[in-house]
């Protein structure tokens, strides 16, 4: 059973766009990114899951209960970091810990207190007087200590340093191992890109994308940069199946290229190759692909 | 400790220093009051014979002739009730409005707590702050009056300043009704401070003009008398306390439907 399915979920605000017909699952152990620009809806789409926002149509469904009437028992099986972790600026992160502990029926906090340590996070001073990157952790504390089963990560290394970076991709690399799902979204595609299974792409309200990562990239334009001893043959990898954009200079061919590699090599191999350099895209580019407009239209949802 | 029991000391704590900032002022102010009274209580009787009678019906200054009357005229008929069905509003706006605004609410509600539990403790804490409040004044205007000499009598007093809860308590109704609509502590605070001063002039105008005195049944005024004189009526504080509560019931009917706003 997927620990959250969303079935053409919609939200709108009056006749403004919220999210619109956004259909996927997450998978147990899953670590799910969810990308967009700022504004594009992923945190319309969390705070939907979260039953802070009431769907206008669709549902949601995490761990097979609905979103809404089963808002209780399902905030107790998942752990939420909001973007900006506010709590109330007097209060301590441990004061506020200790609320938590106390809503969740957890005796103690001993997981906090380690997971304190591991951050190098300060409980004891009021919120108000932390930089956002402390506060942050405060809030990284407050969404894993209980050990929830889906952890709802939304911005979550915003103001991190580049070592509380780390640190953080461990922790989530953890979770994943002890069978967490993790619902992530980010603008710091380098680190969706190493600890996300899959990724989910929303453009203006509307899921473009649903793919694994390595599936996503190697579906992507490849980058192509071939130099022959015989230059005029360059003009014939026009006709080569999936090659794109292809600009001549002197004895080199730039190109992009998707799809099967065969019928390039096919076409280069009865010549004399001096360089050839393919590289893959990054998922920045691939993202940046997406709301250029060259990706799909949309995706078709589903998981897998 | 219960959910809602944690969320009540959680929300007391937060607020703790309205029970210094509020009760505090309105004690000293209260003990001032009484303590003056011996001084000027020959003075004060000739000059109330010569208000009009409209003015002293509207302010209960109908007779100044012990200190209990001089209390209640001073302070019990106007500035204790304004001020502490100010701050039931603003105890309700920033537990639900401030606490959206903050982004706690967020945090809480990430927590398997049902909404109405959050409305509930907002509630109760503010019964609790409210009754500490006037229990500081109470205890802070005996003080004045032992001190002076003034006579004032426990049992009236401690009347009097529980008359009040009741009333603020409807104002902290109102808040959370007004928290079903928006959750900007600016509005909330803005329509429960204007619920209460509109109630308070229409039990004014109904008081100063007989021709519309019907009009006095619908402000809550009309139904909060002169415990500090005639005793607690319970049949009225009973009533209020129990509009208070159906107040906060729809006010978190309310707040169960609607969306928390980012």
């Amino acid at each position: 059973m997927a620990v959250i399915e969303t079935d053409a979920l919609t939200k709108r605000y009056g006749s403004a766009r919220g999210i619109d017909c956004i259909s996927f699952e997450v998978e147990p152990g899953e670590v799910f990114g969810f990308l967009g620009s700022n504004g594009a809806g992923k945190t319309t789409t969390i705070r939907t899951l979260l039953d802070l926002l009431h769907p206008t149509s669709g549902s949601a469904r995490l761990f097979g209960l609905d979103s809404h009437r089963d808002s209780v028992a399902i905030r107790a099986r998942l752990g939420n970091l909001p973007g900006d972790f506010g709590y109330g600026k007097e209060t301590t992160g441990r004061q506020a810990l200790a609320l938590l502990a106390r809503l969740r029926g957890v005796d103690g906090l001993g997981r906090a207190e380690e997971l304190a340590a591991r951050f190098h996070a300060d409980l004891d001073r009021p919120l108000g007087q932390l930089s956002r990157g402390n506060r942050q952790k405060v809030g990284l504390i407050q969404a894993t200590f209980h050990r929830p089963e889906l952890l709802i990560l939304d911005e979550p290394t915003g103001g991190l340093d580049p070592l509380m970076q780390e640190e953080f991709l461990a922790l989530v690399g953890a979770e994943r191992d002890r069978g967490c799902a993790v619902f992530f979204s980010s603008h710091e595609l380098d680190e969706v890109e190493r600890v996300c299974d899959r990724v989910a792409i929303i453009r203006e309200g509307r899921l473009v994308a649903v793919e694994r990562i390595s599936d996503l990239l190697g579906k992507a334009r490849r980058k192509v940069s071939v130099q022959l001893a015989d230059p005029p043959a360059l003009r014939a990898l026009s006709t080569v199946a999936g090659v794109s954009g292809l600009e001549l200079s002197g004895d080199r061919a730039s190109f992009g290229f998707a799809g099967d590699i065969d019928p390039l090599v096919a076409a280069l191999a009865g010549h004399h190759l001096l360089d050839l350099e393919v590289s893959r895209p990054t998922l920045e580019e691939v993202f940046l692909t997406y709301y250029q407009g060259d990706g799909p239209a949309t995706a078709d949802g589903g998981g897998g | 400790m219960s959910q809602l029991e944690a969320l009540v000391a959680s929300h007391l704590s937060d607020r703790r220093r309205s029970l210094l900032s509020w009760g505090l002022p309105l004690g000293l102010m209260s003990a001032f009051i009484v303590a003056i009274y011996p001084s000027i209580e020959s003075a004060l009787t000739k000059a109330v014979q010569g208000y009009p009678t409209g003015l002293k019906e509207a302010f209960d200054v109908g007779q100044l002739e012990n200190v209990e009357q001089y209390l209640q005229a001073e302070m019990l008929s106007l500035i204790v009730p304004l001020a502490l069905g100010y701050l039931a509003v603003r105890a309700i706006a920033s537990g639900l409005a401030g606490a959206a605004e903050s982004g706690r609410l967020d945090v809480l509600l990430s927590a398997p707590l049902a909404r109405w539990r959050l409305v509930a403790a907002g509630f109760v804490a503010s019964a609790i702050e409210l009754a500490a409040v006037l229990l500081l004044t109470a205890v802070l205007t005996l003080l004045g009056s032992a001190v002076a000499d003034a006579g004032l009598s426990a049992g009236h007093a401690a009347a009097g300043f529980a008359e009040v809860w009741p009333l603020a308590l409807l104002f902290a109704g109102f808040g959370v009704v007004a928290c079903g609509f928006t959750l900007r502590t600016t509005i909330v605070t803005g329509a429960g401070a204007g619920v209460l001063v509109v109630m308070y002039v229409i039990d004014l105008i109904g008081k100063l003009d007989p021709s519309v005195s019907g009009i006095r049944y619908i402000s809550v005024f009309k139904y909060y008398g002169n415990a500090i004189e005639d005793g607690i009526n319970w049949l009225a504080f009973a009533g209020i306390t129990a509009a208070a509560i159906v107040l906060v019931v729809v006010g978190a009917w309310l707040f169960e439907r609607r969306d928390i706003d980012a």
